[in-house]
């Protein structure tokens, strides 16, 4: 009798879920298989040109800023999603009477690998041309993992990603000053987002890569760099998001100010 | 049709009486309470670390920062420069995070129905097929090295209805595994995780396009879904392993070798890919395809062209090619014991 049950039990369990795997199977086929409409190649390109032609050309009325980079230039983290794009022309505006267009191209999580492919993709070169002041922040997505390493695979790591970073940083100096020798190039330093990882090693690192990259920026007659750790250092709590990794409004607005002041003769000169 | 079938109760009620089942029984017991335990532990480092290196307490402030990654995904897909490519996937994670929002769960917490589908995962290419193989690799040779067969076959049943009872009878216990292995996960790291989960959405639609990931076809899918899927994938792996595996028993005599042939060639398969990735020849190997359930969570490597329905049929085919040449031997064989 026992026997019985059992052998009629099992059989019941089975064959239910034998008819129940199947239905998940065949969606498990479905899903990973089902033909969506693959995205046209031709989709990319009405999106990209009015980018490139939306700001009118070039005129003695107006500034143009490009802003191009990580997702600091972006502008994520503000609360009130502005960024660069809205504050950079609130503070050039108390110098100049003119109008101040802003193109922002920043994208989330780029590296400098990639802010380099997409200068090499020439989808942005018309907007660089007619650039007067390119605001560039990069290198926080090269460096930000190894943050979790120990010391000594740090210290190699970091060694690697820096020579890594400077060759890209270079190459995409070349590839803006191809497209426009005149602007001024506006570069963004790293800043430490981590109450916790300010230890002497870490911040040893951090001055190094803001050295280096310094260095190379400025090799460029026209080009600025403008630190941004010292701003933040001692004031974390007020110009970091809750994310804990990004600058809030507060701190987009403070830094504006800085570039603001950092280029203010330019400015009001021409 | 009725001799088929008591044959086949004849089958299950030894398979049960040998304590094969209840040894899968005891070591999916053991090993899934030792996982669920572990993942507990794990998750509660995770937790320390990140208060300790983000400096706010990662498990408390969770709220503010999905509100935030929310407003930044929003932004990201208004904006102009965003890839297309990116969007379905960003679409999918706002999803997620608003659903996490909704229903106040915290996205780093684990839960039973995300336990049960991981360990699958992670059973599929190798544990699960150890378990089938337990039922499976004796089932003929088993009969062979007892002598019992002699007294099988001198029954006025044809040997091919001898052999389809015993292949339907591992059919029917594959599924019975997969089963255990489902509520046993389900109740244990229920205690550790609550029983919750089974409605949160999960990411799915992954396709493999020219070798790549391709990521415009992303959708959620209820948990419950996604964990069927993957149970279902997991019979499939068990369906194949378990026709080849009792192939070999039916082709080899001693239970040992017969254990040891499918065990090895399983082993072997899981880095065979990883020495020979330039060798085109290994994707035709079943071995390297058991990971089935990669193809769902789009977490596998793109090799160019490898994707679910390759896998699929590279499997159907050994599993249909080893039920032919266990079904030949059997019925041209001398059995000399």
């Amino acid at each position: 009798m026992l026997k019985k049950s059992m052998w009629y039990s099992i059989l019941t369990i089975a064959c239910v879920g034998f008819i129940v795997l199947s239905i998940g199977f065949y969606q498990a086929i479905i899903v990973t298989t089902a033909v969506n409409p693959p995205p046209s190649a031709e989709a990319e390109v009405p999106q990209t040109s009015p980018d490139s032609t939306k700001l009118p050309s070039k005129d003695a009325n107006s500034f143009r800023v490009l802003i191009l980079g990580d997702s600091v230039a972006k502008g994520t983290g503000d609360e009130k999603s502005k960024g660069f794009s809205s504050y950079l022309p609130d503070y050039f505006k108390k110098n100049t009477p003119k109008d101040i267009l802003v193109e922002n191209a920043g994208i989330d999580g780029l590296d400098s690998i990639g802010l380099l492919e997409q200068l090499q993709s020439q989808k942005l070169a018309k907007t660089i041309t007619d650039s007067d002041f390119i605001l560039v922040s990069i290198g926080g997505n090269d460096i930000r993992s190894i943050l979790t390493l120990n010391n000594l695979a740090k210290d190699d790591q970091f060694k690697v990603r820096l020579d890594s970073y400077l060759g890209n940083l270079k190459q995409t100096i070349k590839a803006l000053r191809a497209s426009n020798p005149n602007s001024i190039v506006i570069f963004l330093g790293l800043y430490n987002p981590y109450a916790k990882a300010n230890g002497i090693e870490d911040t040893r690192l951090l001055n190094t890569w803001n050295y280096n990259t310094q260095l190379l920026v400025e090799e460029d007659g026209k080009a600025i760099f403008i630190p941004t750790s010292d701003l933040l250092k001692f004031n974390l709590g007020r110009y970091i998001a809750k994310d804990g990794l990004h600058p809030n409004s507060a701190g987009y607005q403070a830094l504006s100010n800085r570039i603001s002041k950092s280029v203010e003769m330019i400015i009001t000169g021409s | 049709m009725m001799k088929l079938f008591s044959l086949i109760e004849n089958e299950v009620i030894k398979m049960v009486f040998k304590k094969r089942l209840i040894f899968v029984f005891a070591i999916l017991i053991v090993l899934i309470s030792v996982f669920a335990y572990g993942q507990n532990k794990t998750l509660e480092r995770t937790k320390a670390q990140l208060t300790h290196r983000m400096g706010i307490t990662a498990t408390d402030d969770w709220r503010k920062l999905a509100n935030q990654q929310l407003i930044d995904m929003k932004n990201r897909l208004d904006s102009p420069y965003s890839d297309e490519t990116r969007k379905a996937s960003t679409q999918v994670r706002m999803e997620q995070l608003q659903y996490n929002l909704d229903q106040n769960i915290n996205p780093l917490e684990q839960s039973a129905a995300k336990f049960t589908t991981k360990f699958m995962e992670q059973a599929i290419f190798l544990f699960l097929p150890l378990l089938i193989i337990m039922l499976s690799a004796d089932m003929v040779s088993g009969e062979c090295s007892s002598g019992t067969i002699k007294l099988i076959l001198v029954r006025n049943v044809p040997r091919w209805k001898v052999l389809l009872s015993k292949y339907l009878t591992l059919m029917l216990l594959e599924v019975i595994v997969v089963f255990l292995a489902f509520v046993i996960a389900a109740i244990i790291s229920g205690f550790f995780f609550g029983f919750g989960g089974w409605l949160a959405p999960v990411a799915t639609g992954f396709k493999v396009l020219v070798g790549k990931l391709d990521t415009t076809g992303v959708l959620n899918v209820p948990q419950w879904q996604y964990s069927l899927m993957v149970y279902s994938l997991a019979y499939f792996v068990a369906f194949v392993v378990g026709s080849i595996s009792f192939m070999i028993s039916v082709l080899v005599k001693s239970t040992a070798a017969s254990i040891g042939i499918i065990m090895s060639t399983l082993v072997a398969g899981n880095f065979i890919s990883f020495f020979l990735s330039d060798w085109k020849i290994t994707r035709y190997m079943f071995m390297v395809n058991l990971r089935l359930t990669d193809y769902l969570s789009g977490s596998f490597q793109p090799i160019e062209g490898m994707n679910m329905l390759f896998s699929i049929t590279v499997l159907l085919g050994w599993a249909i090619a080893s039920i032919i040449v266990s079904f030949v031997y059997f019925t041209k064989q001398d059995i000399l014991v």
